[in-house]
């Protein structure tokens, strides 16, 4: 029997890392996002350092929901064979 | 009978098969999203329909994998075979519907090509290395890989977002973990694009083969066009008509599933599933949604894992595809026999969609027919707060006893007043603890 094991390898390899980088990187995004909404009330009330410790776990956070959705992206891109027609 | 009759015949069962399947695992994308108020019922819906419309047009490797592969080259298989098969496979598959046996449409459609193929022209006809490595492993290890995939996704999301009480108190808010609900809106839609990409394959897999057994198409190598587009119709319309029940059972005890838990198993079943399409191994896309409930399950801290529950679920996964297999071969001896046993064999089919359809018409509803099997895979995993529970209702089922015990002693009238009162409230099991911390005091207060 011949058996292509290398591609169960590959899906295995695949499910496992793209799923773990889309996840890691969306929680990373809830938890700076939340981080940011406990500085939305102090920011309120003229507290410079929480304005900007607001802006930046914001910003970073806006980051990893676009890397984490930009993963799932290029995981469909790569399994669609109307881009790869050249090959 | 013509060929070109069953060629019309089979290519119209195909697609009906293809509707069923989508009317059947709607719930599977879009149950977790409804049950944590991600989305509401209608737009999770509609979005679960375009999804499956585009995943069936972006890759053809499945539908390649079963027109080529699985029956050897150089077997002469007649369109009546894949009638029999294809008959064999609905048969099974709406019977176990009906009696709410988990069940996968996939194997079902396997095992009825399988067995019609053997009773057909015997074991040559069966391409086994491609039916070990296109069906059988990926059925057996994608749902593992899906499973270990959504316990590690499910572990990390806790993780990276716990907080603890003390930080918590602090600044006044919580995890953040509902966020997830946002999450699950595009991840719910993954999972509904990578059914299209696989389920419809099968579809497209199966006219395929009736094509190239009758002569229409010279190989089996590429799928036409408006077979594409047709299957691809008739699972997004399926999908559409599916939605009305997950609507109409919302709020009837969905197992507790959180929004983090929702999100990662969502991504892993479909991540999973997409890249099994892109290799042409066609799995049950119920089963590897059902795999990654349970890994998320024990990946959140304090889940339990009900073995026989999920034992249950397993032995059902590998029945299905000899089960259909044995219904395939006997619908293939049947249309064997020639035109008359081909009505015959039409006829039954006819007959027990009918029957089906109209019962469970007349049917209400109900908790006795789950919206899906992944919810039933739910259900495998103790949540914490279901273990505290039983603990409480434990812990007042002794002090029950125990109050009982003493009331017994002291016979006095009053006592067995008392008693009444606190045993009607425990029977609703969620206050118990206060009724039963209640009726404890109150009988020492009496002493």
């Amino acid at each position: 029997m011949t058996i292509d094991w290398n591609a169960f390898l590959l899906v295995f390899g695949a499910s496992i890392g793209f799923s773990t980088v889309i996840v890691a990187t969306f929680s990373f995004g809830v938890r700076l996002y939340t981080n940011a909404q406990s500085f939305v009330s102090a920011a309120k009330k003229g507290n410079q350092s929480a304005a900007v410790s607001e802006a930046l776990n914001r910003a970073v956070a806006y980051a990893m929901f676009a890397i984490a959705s930009g993963a799932l992206l290029y995981g469909i891109y790569l399994i669609v064979p109307i881009f790869h027609l050249d090959k | 009978m013509e060929p070109i009759l069953i060629v019309s015949l089979v290519v119209a069962i195909a697609l009906f098969f293809d509707f069923t399947n989508g009317f059947h695992d709607t719930a599977n994308a879009m149950a977790t999203p409804i049950a944590t108020g991600a989305l509401k019922p209608r737009t999770a819906v509609i979005i679960a329909a375009v999804m499956n419309l585009a995943g069936a047009f972006l890759s053809t490797a499945v539908a390649k994998a079963i027109s080529v592969s699985l029956i050897n080259e150089g077997v002469s298989i007649g369109p009546e075979m894949v009638l029999a098969g294809l008959t064999g496979a609905i048969l099974w598959n709406l019977t176990t519907w009906f009696l709410g046996l988990p069940s996968s449409s996939s194997h079902a459609l396997f095992g009825g090509l399988i067995g019609a193929a053997l009773t057909f022209a015997g074991a040559a006809a069966v391409n086994t290395d491609a039916i070990f490595e296109k069906v059988i492993i990926p059925a057996l290890a994608a749902p593992l890989i899906a499973g270990i995939a959504a316990f590690a996704t499910t572990r990390i999301a806790y993780l990276v977002t716990a907080r603890t009480q003390v930080s918590r108190a602090k600044t006044g808010i919580g995890t953040g973990r509902d966020t997830f609900k946002i999450g699950q809106i595009f991840s719910s839609s993954l999972l509904a694009l990578s059914h299209g990409t696989n389920d419809a394959q099968k579809t497209m897999g199966v006219i395929t083969l009736v094509l190239v057994a009758a002569g229409i198409q010279s190989n089996g190598d590429h799928v036409e066009l408006w077979v594409v587009v047709a299957s691809a119709l008739a699972i997004a319309l399926g999908t559409y008509a599916g939605g009305w029940r997950i609507i109409k059972t919302m709020g009837s005890g969905l197992a507790e599933i959180k929004p983090a838990q929702g999100f990662a198993a969502e991504v892993a079943s479909g991540v999973t599933i997409l890249a099994s399409s892109n290799l042409g191994f066609a799995l049950s896309t119920t089963q590897v949604a059902s795999g990654a409930i349970m890994g998320s399950g024990m990946g959140r801290r304090g889940g339990q894992v009900r073995w026989s529950k999920a034992g249950q679920i397993v032995i059902a996964w590998f029945l299905t595809l000899p089960a259909a297999g044995i219904v395939g071969a006997l619908s293939a001896l049947l249309v064997m026999q020639g035109p008359a046993g081909l009505v015959i064999d039409l006829i039954i089919t006819l007959a027990v969609v009918v029957t089906i359809f109209q019962v469970s018409r007349r049917n209400k509803i109900g908790a006795h027919n789950v919206i899906s099997e992944v919810e039933g895979a739910s259900e495998v995993i103790r949540t914490p707060r279901q273990i505290r529970q039983a603990q409480r209702e434990e812990r007042t089922a002794s002090k029950e006893a125990a109050k009982a015990s003493a009331k017994a002693a002291s016979k006095a009238t009053i006592a067995t007043k008392a008693t009444k009162a606190p045993a009607k409230k425990s029977s609703k099991s969620a206050p118990a603890k206060s009724s039963a911390k209640g009726s404890t005091k109150s009988s020492k207060g009496k002493k």
